[in-house]
């Protein structure tokens, strides 16, 4: 796996103000982790190009988006923290 | 006097939606009209097959299924909502009504309160 940049833990559903935030500030290099109602992206079809795109497999399966993760690479609890490690920064929103 | 209970919250994240879901089916357990409605990301707690177990949690699909037992009149759902969350008829639960949640629906209700 090649280096990230910037994770970005984004936790808010699509409506939420900060999550549009969020996706402004994603940029080439960095990850953005889609966790609890942040996965609901997964159905809004909404999200960035840029960065690479990682949804939690146990919130999407809970809001029943488990098969909807497209090109979102799915990880679990063990998976989250790998990432965060790898990461050289992590932004929880 | 009937009431409507709008949930805009997405599930899990917060008890919030749960906490509605109690008042409404207390009302209708009293035998007082009640009927829910779910805009904005509140619509995705009508989901098909939601499995809650990975993270420590019941399915709210399970919640919702006894809403027609405990007497809820109605369980509305906002149609551009959904069309933003992907949810069709494949994709929703069982028993939900599409609507257009605007001030003329709200006319329907003598009251009407949000949760959270």
């Amino acid at each position: 796996m090649t280096a990230i940049k910037t994770l970005h833990i984004l936790n808010k559903s699509p409506d939420h103000p900060r999550a549009a935030k969020c996706l402004e500030m994603v940029s080439e290099e960095d990850g953005l982790l889609l966790i609890g109602g942040g996965v609901l992206f997964l159905a809004a079809a909404k999200l960035p190009d840029a960065g690479k795109l990682f949804a939690l497999s146990p919130d999407a399966d809970a809001r029943g988006l488990g098969h909807l993760t497209g090109n979102a690479s799915a990880v679990d609890f063990n998976g989250m923290v790998a990432l965060s490690l790898q990461a050289q920064r992590v932004i929880s929103w | 006097m009937s009431t409507l209970i709008m949930i805009d919250q997405p599930p899990y994240g917060a008890w919030t939606g749960r906490e509605a879901l109690d008042m409404a089916f207390s009302l209708a357990a009293f035998d007082q009209p009640a009927s829910l409605l779910f805009t904005g990301a509140g619509v995705n707690w009508l989901r098909q097959s939601q499995e809650a177990g990975g993270i420590g949690q019941k399915s709210v699909e399970k919640n919702l299924s006894a809403a027609p037992i405990f007497g809820i009149e109605a369980i509305l759902a906002d149609r551009s909502a959904c069309n933003t969350y992907g949810l069709d008829g494949n994709s929703l639960i069982e028993g939900v009504t599409l609507v257009d949640a605007d001030a003329a629906l709200l006319t329907n209700y003598d009251h009407t309160a949000f949760a959270g």
